[in-house]
């Protein structure tokens, strides 16, 4: 287990206070929380992709980043508008 | 081990601390307006540094390359839904984003606690098509 693992298992723990929020905050809170969580687990998913030597996993955190975007988007404007 | 990883261990450990710090802070702050100050750390200072930590452990390589491409599309991307969230926000809270707007707080998270009418053009009440 080497220092990017280690750092993705503690910023996984890092998540934990924003499910917290998402699951007990209004649901404004709980959106930010997600997009917190959302780039939490993008950064876990560099670190752990750097950590295993696995170079096709790097895609992964790509993909990611530009799906968080567009979903971020996609629920704020469900909850501006309809929800 | 060598200085470049010592270098890549003290950024993953500041990038850890910044992660830690902004999550208690999501957790601590009052409502979303306050939250949201937590979350850029986490979106923008956070992923700079671990794509430096790579950069530095693994130098120039496709999986650096590919972690700074991702890295392009949060930075560019977190601001831009940072507006949009609080926007969505001043909505849902006021019934409308511009200031001055909607001080009595016709918004569905309002004091009122009901969304605003909207008009829509040519379909009001009363209007008549053509």
């Amino acid at each position: 287990m080497n220092s990017f693992v280690i750092a993705a298992i503690v910023m996984l723990l890092a998540a934990v206070p924003c499910g917290i929020v998402v699951v007990r905050g209004t649901t404004m809170d709980a959106v930010v929380a997600y997009e917190a969580v959302s780039s939490i687990v993008f950064m876990v998913l560099v670190l752990l992709a750097e950590g295993f030597r696995r170079s096709g996993e790097f895609e992964l955190p790509v993909h990611l980043a530009v799906l968080l975007f567009g979903s971020g988007l996609v629920f704020v404007r469900f909850l501006e508008r309809w929800l | 081990m060598t200085a470049h990883g010592i270098v890549a261990d003290v950024l993953l450990g500041l990038a850890a601390a910044v992660v830690l710090v902004s999550s208690a802070g999501i957790l601590i702050m009052r409502d979303a307006y306050q939250r949201l100050h937590y979350v850029a750390p986490i979106a923008v200072v956070a992923p700079v540094i671990v794509a430096l930590a790579v950069l530095v452990q693994s130098g120039w390589t496709e999986n650096s390359g590919e972690t700074w491409l991702a890295l392009l599309f949060v930075v560019i991307g977190g601001p831009f839904l940072a507006h949009a969230t609080i926007r969505a926000a001043r909505i849902r809270e006021k019934g409308d984003w511009r200031p001055g707007a909607g001080q009595s707080g016709a918004g569905r998270d309002g004091p009122q606690g009901r969304p605003p009418e909207r008009k829509q053009p040519g379909h009001a009440a009363g209007e008549r098509d053509g």
